[in-house]
């Protein structure tokens, strides 16, 4: 009876956790092959939908650490570290935004979502490491990573969808390998785990914006 | 020298009067809030501290992260007072405005906190439009479809910002408001309402990482009056009593055993009273026999009274047959009359039928021991007195093992009935023999047991045709014979029933009639109907009364004397409703008719 009861525990647990695991379905490029294929709105959905969920969970473990370990917001000490992601160029307005073309839209999104590959694994790494933070807050940092990962690969079929139906030039060019960036800052300190977070938060938001943006410049059925 | 003294002292009884007049430096003023509504401008709002009451000016300065350069507020003006517009050009996404107000009057400025601002955390839109509330009469009940329109500013054609709704809705004197998330959609239909009622409905929203509008003004409508089908309600009440009806069921299922038994009370069975079944079931027949005697019965006051009954036995040829002496050899050669002797027994027992049937086993039968046995459940087995003397038990020759059967096997059987009388109630022994000891062996005997003698069978041999399968056996006891010092009859010989005692013995004596004729039997007793007279018509006139002179009928007797079946005389008995065989018809010479054909067949 009481394994029972564990297991219809461990079961609400995992269904009342908000943040439980979602993972991406697989996308078919293989034509009739006997997977269903998606259509363009369907991958931009899917995308933005994983866009959303990371944002999220940025939010919420940058929350997370406002709270528990820097309690004077605002704090006249603080001092913001440029994110290391400040060299890519990106629109920082509507207009200027709606004003990239999507070839330079999908690859401002592709290359934000590059650049924070490593980081974010050593942001889980050191979270796992220290023993202040509880197991959710790595696990939600471990999961982030999957999804930032997740992300990439969905916009890059995203991307290859397009170019297939000739929607994208062939002006988005692969990343180089020059492109990944260490998150250096200035004084060349690794930046904290804090800084990380501020930074991830706010880069997560562009890309949820751009794909958006994309989406209703491209397939603008509905939602838009 | 004296100027700047003077200067001094002026300047220090300003402040005085100054003070005494209550102006100062202006206090510190408070950023109380940064808005965008549309993720493309946004406005920051101040509180001023306190003007110091002197006329203060306020001036709102920023700078971006990472970058020195101050920047002063564009529009003051836009938003209103003490505050700061920022429009499209000014604005910047995804970067930190650091904010500060400047208050400065005659006397002093002073400088508010700073604020960190990142315009794409501060939206909140402006409030819904055109919010629409319409009643929609459906088949279930009306309900009313409330329809809005999104904030003019905010630009979601594009996918820069994305909204999701909330309504409310409060109906007249309700005092709190229910409230429906309406995601994305513009349009929300609101049900459960009450008849005949105002309800209000107001509408906000939020884009997905932000801070919820301003509800819009309450648009009001009246739904009308009509009554609900409370369907829900009979649903309700139909599968409740569908709940109980399964459960009714199951518990009579569950209980049917115990339904059966009180609605269909079992009928007791027949319970003979006295009558124990495991005996029966133990086979142990004195007891079962013991429990059905009845004392005292059949009422043996006098012998007199008895109800006579013979036992006729009868053997064939074939059987080994002890006789006692060969006096009877010539009464077995009556055997091979095909006399019958169906007294008492059914229609298919008939001897008759039996000696017919047996004709042909009986050829090579010259033994001088012509018996005939009749077996069946009608049949009777006599007994010769002689072997029921006490000296030899039963058996005219005890023969040690050998089969001893009373030689009392008459071709002519003897049976006294009365004719015309009421057949008595013969106790079939056989029968009961049958019935009661039910295990009857495979060698089909049935056994009569009696005490005090050693046992003593009375084997009756089947038919050569093996007409029957049972044998009857009888263990009888030593006959009580009033007449000890009768000598064996050598010839047929009835044995009447005494009595019957309790365990289960028949006691048996011989008719004790010493007339020994040697080509009759004897007249056997009082309740046999003598043939008085023969008429002229050839009727057979019977007496009925007691006589027990039998000696007197035998002139009478003589007229139609006859050992032959068939006889000559023929005289006509009076006819029973059967048709009697002529051979069937025996006259007694001592007067008595057997009167077996004449009895109807069964």
């Amino acid at each position: 009876l009481s394994l029972w009861a564990v297991a219809v525990l461990l079961v609400a647990l995992l269904c009342l956790d908000p943040h439980s695991r979602v993972s991406s379905a697989p996308i078919c490029t293989h034509g009739p092959s006997g997977c269903h294929v998606p259509s363009l709105a369907d991958l931009f959905d899917r995308v933005i939908q994983h866009s959303a969920r990371m944002h999220s969970l940025s939010n919420d473990l940058h929350s997370e650490f406002e709270q528990y370990f820097l309690p004077s917001k605002n704090s006249i000490g603080k001092i913001y570290r440029k994110c290391h992601t400040s060299s890519i160029l990106t629109p920082n307005g509507k207009e200027n935004a709606q004003k990239l073309a999507r070839e330079e839209l999908t690859e401002v999104i592709l290359k934000l979502l590059m650049a924070w590959r490593d980081p974010l694994f050593q942001l889980h790494q050191s979270m796992a490491h220290q023993q202040d933070f509880n197991s959710f807050s790595s696990n939600k940092a471990l999961e982030m990573g999957d999804m930032a990962h997740e992300l990439r690969k969905g916009v890059e079929k995203v991307a290859e969808k397009m170019r297939v139906l000739g929607m994208l030039g062939n002006s988005v060019t692969g990343l180089s390998a020059a492109e990944t960036m260490l998150p250096i800052s200035d004084s060349g300190e690794a930046m904290s785990n804090y800084e990380l977070l501020y930074c991830f938060r706010r880069d997560s938001n562009k890309v949820q914006n751009y794909l958006k943006i994309l989406k209703c410049r491209i397939v603008p059925e509905h939602d838009c | 020298m004296r100027n700047s003294g003077a200067v001094l002292i002026l300047t220090f009884i300003a402040k005085l009067i100054l003070q005494a007049a209550g102006v100062s430096p202006p206090g510190k003023p408070r950023l109380t809030s940064c808005r965008s509504p549309e993720k493309e401008t946004f406005t920051c709002w101040w509180e001023p501290g306190g003007d110091g009451g002197l006329p203060t000016t306020y001036a709102l300065y920023y700078h971006l992260e990472n970058s020195e350069t101050v920047y002063e507020c564009p529009d003051y003006r836009t938003a209103g007072e003490n505050s700061c517009y920022f429009n499209k050009n000014d604005t910047s996404l995804w970067v930190n405005y650091n904010i500060t107000v400047v208050a400065s009057n005659a006397l002093g400025k002073n400088i508010s906190d700073p604020v960190e601002v990142d315009v794409v955390y501060i939206v909140q839109p402006n409030t819904p439009e055109n919010v629409t509330a319409v009643v929609v009469h459906d088949e279930q009940g009306p309900f009313v479809r409330v329809s809005w329109e999104k904030p003019r500013t905010a630009d979601t054609r594009s996918g820069w910002i994305t909204l999701i709704y909330q309504i409310r809705v409060k109906q007249e004197k309700d005092e709190k408001w229910e409230e429906y998330d309406a995601g994305m959609q513009k349009y929300y239909n609101v049900f459960s309402l009450h008849p005949d009622k105002e309800c209000m409905v107001q509408v906000r929203c939020k884009p997905d990482h932000g801070f919820w509008s301003e509800w819009t003004q309450t648009t009001y409508v009246k739904m009308p009056n009509y009554i609900p089908r409370e369907r829900s309600l009979w649903i309700l009440i139909t599968i409740f009593s569908i709940f109980i009806v399964l459960i009714l069921t199951w518990t009579l299922n569950v209980k049917r055993n115990s339904m059966k038994l009180c609605l269909l009370p079992p009928v007791p069975g027949p319970k003979i009273k006295g009558f124990d079944k495991q005996l029966l079931k133990s086979g142990k027949t004195e007891e079962i026999f013991n429990t059905l005697v009845i004392q005292g019965f059949p009422p043996t006051t006098d012998y007199e009274n008895l109800l006579v009954e013979y036992l006729e036995v009868y053997d064939n040829e074939e059987q080994e047959l002890v006789l006692d002496g060969k006096e009877l050899s010539e009464d077995f050669m009556k055997s091979k009359s095909s006399s019958d002797n169906d007294s008492g027994r059914g229609s298919c027992d008939s001897r008759t039928l039996l000696l017919e049937k047996c004709m042909d086993g009986r050829e090579g039968s010259g033994s001088d021991q012509h018996q005939y046995s009749q077996h069946g459940e009608t049949s009777w087995a006599s007994t010769e007195s002689s072997e029921s003397q006490g000296a030899e038990p039963g058996s005219p020759e005890s023969t040690d093992g050998r089969a001893k059967t009373w030689p009392v096997v008459f071709p002519q059987p003897h049976h006294h009935y009365p004719v015309g009388a009421v057949k008595p109630a013969y106790h079939n022994v056989p029968e009961i023999l049958n019935q009661l000891s039910p295990h009857a062996t495979p060698s089909n005997y049935h056994q009569l047991h009696h005490q005090d003698i050693p046992q003593q069978e009375l084997r009756f041999s089947k038919s050569a045709c093996r007409h029957s399968q049972s044998y009857n056996q009888f263990n009888l006891d030593s006959i009580d014979t009033p007449a000890p010092g009768v000598p064996p009859l050598p010839s047929l010989e009835y044995v009447e029933v005494q009595r019957v005692n309790p365990e289960n013995m028949l006691l048996l004596r011989p008719l004790s009639d010493p007339n020994r004729e040697p080509e009759r039997s004897d007249c056997t007793g009082e309740d046999y109907s003598k043939v008085k007279v023969v008429t002229s018509h050839n009727i057979l006139l019977l007496q009925r009364d007691t006589s027990h002179q039998c000696v007197d009928d035998y002139s009478q007797a003589d007229q139609c004397t006859t050992q032959q079946p068939p006889h000559p005389c023929k005289p006509a008995v009076h006819q029973w409703n059967s048709v009697m065989p002529q051979e069937g018809m025996r006259v007694m010479g001592n007067g008595y008719v057997d009167s077996t054909v004449l009895m109807p067949s069964f």
